[in-house]
């Protein structure tokens, strides 16, 4: 009892240490575009006085939302909080409610209620961003889940935790680096980067994730970013403990994953919204080639 | 010389002067001549690229008499917005119009108010409340998405109405016209001295263009020729003021695509053009340069060094954002086939510019018309046959490289030209011509009445965003809502140039 006490202390420590470093790794990926683009860009740390600002500022709810409005920011936030508190990583603890499945549907519940909310205020942007996030996810969650499947299979178990305790570090096979590259291209796509969506357009008319968030001022505005933030952070923290087979520290593998985030964002431009399945599709059947090489 | 003919015979003349679209409509505008015993006038300019000259017709109303006349944009498709124009402006009716909603008076103005009509006053305060319905489709599983007029950018105000079938854009209608400003009624009665500050910043980007125009307008009726060092002066500003808007264009395309470097590299490039611009004439716009009679400011020699610098170092930016936007096969799949006009479409709307030019219909001023030194400079229009986005980058590019020969040549042809006179003076009389210069958006009409004190009577403009707006509408259908803002940029439409 004492031991899973620990473990659930120590998850929620990790919990917490995402936190702290979400707003960070978003920082470092756009002062990395902005170095790529030749300009000076903002401070590593700019995000987290955006954070603050939007958290002082007045929250303006219409009064034709509902209950859903306000409580999606929050469900949004939660789940990626305690998705982070999951997510294999620096932890090797014996016990954990780190399950495979309770992880990637925990994410879709947040994704859920955001498109609930995108419908909340009936706007037209808001539904469309909505509609779109949905058609995304349709094609995301199932190579996440036969991304998470090769390391079930790897591993014998859906325990997250299990899979890092086994992990050695020296597992370079061909399976390894094909889960490697299409776990990244799903990333991208899961967490509302180019050339999926832009995370920094103005464009109403383009927009995916940021079409959702169009309606949201202040603290709710706020949770939102911190979510997204901390989504990043756990997709980079998860692809580098299972998914990056080089045996170097698991900080160092989430600062070049940014790094490298960074880069394809500067190489690439937002593709047809329709080509999305396309690169979807190769995700998944290079998975499907990995899960047949393990 | 433009024949008179009676409202009856409009369809007659239409058919007559367009000839099946090889002579495009240049312009369609009203006047008031009732002061002089005429009446209401509307007045129709068709290009004559043969001749390199304009040539039309005038209606006369009787201001007693009926108002109403046979529409004839069922012949000249071009001539809809204008027809609408005339009614707002005029109280003119196109009977037969397919669309004769208000264009440029919205639901603030009350019925039966026609600003240009001489008995109403320049401050006149008026309020009201026309109807102005959106068009929309309607079905089963249909919805609309209205856009604007505050958009999300630093952008001017116009309101986009899509009629989507899921992300299909079924029908856009564009309302615009929302800051109208009313300068060809506020510059009646002024000097063409006097007027020259308000034409030159009717668009922020086009004042060359503007200025150009309206100058050679007054030139016309006083009946002198500017001075050959002035003239190649005028040119060169031109070229210049094009550099910056093509450059800037070229960066901002690829934003449509969230192509990042690119957009950096063409803002980094539009700046050096500006900055240039600046040590030119002393602002980034060009102001202040060019006078009824000639240019204010001299081009030195040393100043001609430095634009043959930073033009050179720009033409290396360019070749590498070619090069950039060749190589990127991402970019290439957004922009290929998207927003497609076809060369009919462009013909029909008398379209003009890049967005003609892309569709394959070589309409450009430059050559259309015999002004400034373009035909010293053995100039070819640049097009491209596509008509998609990819088609009017492209030109744009084309172009670009055009003006870096231009400028090359146009500041060898001012060392070798000994003239130094810079302007001649004017003495205005009483008559009224037209004026046209290319700018970077495409061709830029004006029309210019002095009365017997020089002063003015009535100033037309035609900016090159007005007949290229309605073609906005005809480019999306077909596409996803999400090409919008890339199509919409590929055109480059200026809200202000509409605005005027």
């Amino acid at each position: 009892m004492e031991t899973l006490m620990t473990s659930l202390g120590l998850n929620l420590v990790q919990g917490l240490l995402l936190l702290v470093f979400a707003p960070l790794v978003a920082g470092i990926i756009n002062k990395t575009k902005a170095f790529l683009q030749k300009r000076k860009g903002a401070s590593i740390f700019q995000e987290y006085f955006d954070i603050c600002k939007w958290w002082k500022k007045a929250t303006v709810l219409t009064p034709y939302t509902s209950v859903i409005f306000v409580l999606a920011p929050v469900v949004y936030f939660m789940t990626s909080l305690f998705a982070a508190t999951m997510v294999p990583g620096f932890l090797t603890g014996q016990f954990s409610v780190g399950d495979a499945f309770v992880f990637v549907y925990i994410l879709a519940l947040g994704r859920f209620f955001m498109t609930l909310s995108s419908m909340d205020a009936a706007t037209s942007f808001g539904g469309m961003g909505g509609s779109r996030e949905v058609y995304i996810s349709v094609l995301v969650e199932p190579a996440i889940m036969l991304a998470i499947l090769i390391n079930s299979i790897r591993y014998h178990s859906t325990t997250l935790s299990s899979m890092v305790i086994d992990y050695d570090g020296a597992y370079f096979t061909i399976s390894a680096v094909l889960a490697c590259i299409a776990f990244f291209l799903v990333m991208l796509a899961e967490n509302s980067r180019l050339p999926v969506d832009n995370p920094d357009t103005h464009l109403e008319l383009t927009m995916i994730h940021e079409g959702m968030t169009l309606e949201y001022s202040g603290k709710l505005l706020s949770l939102i970013h911190l979510g997204s933030f901390l989504k990043i952070i756990v997709f980079l923290t998860m692809f580098g403990a299972l998914y990056v087979p080089i045996n170097i520290p698991l900080a160092v593998k989430i600062l070049l994953g940014a790094i490298i985030i960074g880069i394809v964002e500067t190489l690439n431009n937002k593709m047809r919204l329709f080509k999305v399945r396309v690169y979807l599709g190769a995700a998944l059947v290079l998975l499907l080639l990995a899960i047949i090489a393990e | 010389m433009m024949t008179t003919i009676m409202p009856e015979a409009i369809l007659m003349a239409a058919e007559k002067y367009s000839a099946n679209g090889a002579h495009p409509l240049t312009a369609m505008f009203g006047r008031d001549e009732t002061a002089s015993g005429v009446g209401y006038v509307i007045y129709c300019y068709f290009e004559f690229p043969e001749t390199k000259t304009m040539d039309g017709f005038k209606v006369v109303f009787n201001p007693n008499g009926s108002l109403e006349y046979d529409s004839i944009t069922h012949i000249v498709p071009a001539a809809a917005w204008y027809e609408r124009e005339i009614k707002d402006m005029f109280g003119l009716v196109p009977k037969g119009h397919p669309d004769l909603r208000p264009l440029v008076l919205h639901e603030s103005f009350p019925e039966d108010f026609y600003p240009l009509r001489k008995n109403v006053q320049v401050n006149a305060k008026v309020r009201g409340d026309r109807k102005f319905k959106v068009r929309t489709a309607k079905g089963e599983g249909l919805f609309e998405v209205p856009v604007g007029p505050i958009h999300a950018g630093i952008i001017e105000p116009g309101h986009f109405r899509f009629s989507q079938a899921g992300e299909a854009m079924l029908q856009l209608d564009a309302k615009l016209f929302f800051t109208h400003r009313g300068i060809e009624k506020a510059v009646e009665g002024k000097s063409p001295y006097e007027a020259l500050p308000i034409v030159e910043r009717i668009c922020g980007a086009c004042s060359i263009a503007n200025t150009w125009s309206f100058c050679q307008a007054v030139e016309k009726i006083c009946g002198i020729s500017v001075p050959r060092r002035a003239e190649i002066i005028r040119t060169l500003l031109m070229e210049l003021e094009r550099i910056a808007n093509h450059v800037g264009d070229l960066g901002n395309i690829p934003a449509g695509v969230g192509f990042n470097p690119a957009i950096s590299l063409g803002g980094r490039l539009k700046e050096k053009v500006m900055r240039l611009c600046e040590e030119v004439a002393g602002n980034r716009f060009l102001r202040g340069m060019i006078i009824p009679g000639g240019v204010a400011m001299d081009v030195d020699e040393a100043l001609s060094e430095r634009i043959h610098e930073v033009v050179d170092d720009v033409a290396d930016g360019v070749e590498d954002l070619s090069i950039m936007f060749a190589e990127q096969e991402n970019f290439q799949n957004r922009v290929q086939t998207t927003g497609i006009i076809r060369s009919q479409t462009a013909i029909d709307l008398a379209m003009v510019g890049v967005g003609a030019r892309a569709s394959g219909y070589a309409h450009d001023s430059r050559s259309d018309f015999d002004y400034g030194v373009y035909s010293e400079l053995n100039f070819k229009p640049y097009t491209k046959t596509m008509g998609d986005v990819a088609a009017r980058l492209l030109v744009r590019i084309g172009e670009l490289s055009a003006s870096f020969e231009m400028v090359d040549a146009l500041l060898d042809m001012l060392s070798v030209c000994g003239e130094t006179e810079l302007s001649v003076e004017l003495n205005y009389t009483e008559g009224a011509d037209w004026g046209i210069s290319e700018s970077a958006r495409g061709s830029n009409f004006h029309y210019v009445a002095l009365d017997k004190d020089g002063r003015i009577d009535r100033l037309f403009v035609r900016s090159a965003s007005y007949p290229n707006w309605p073609a906005l509408t005809v480019a999306v259908q077909g596409d996803i809502i999400p090409d919008f803002p890339l199509i919409n940029k590929s055109f480059e439409l200026c809200y202000a140039c509409i605005d005027r």
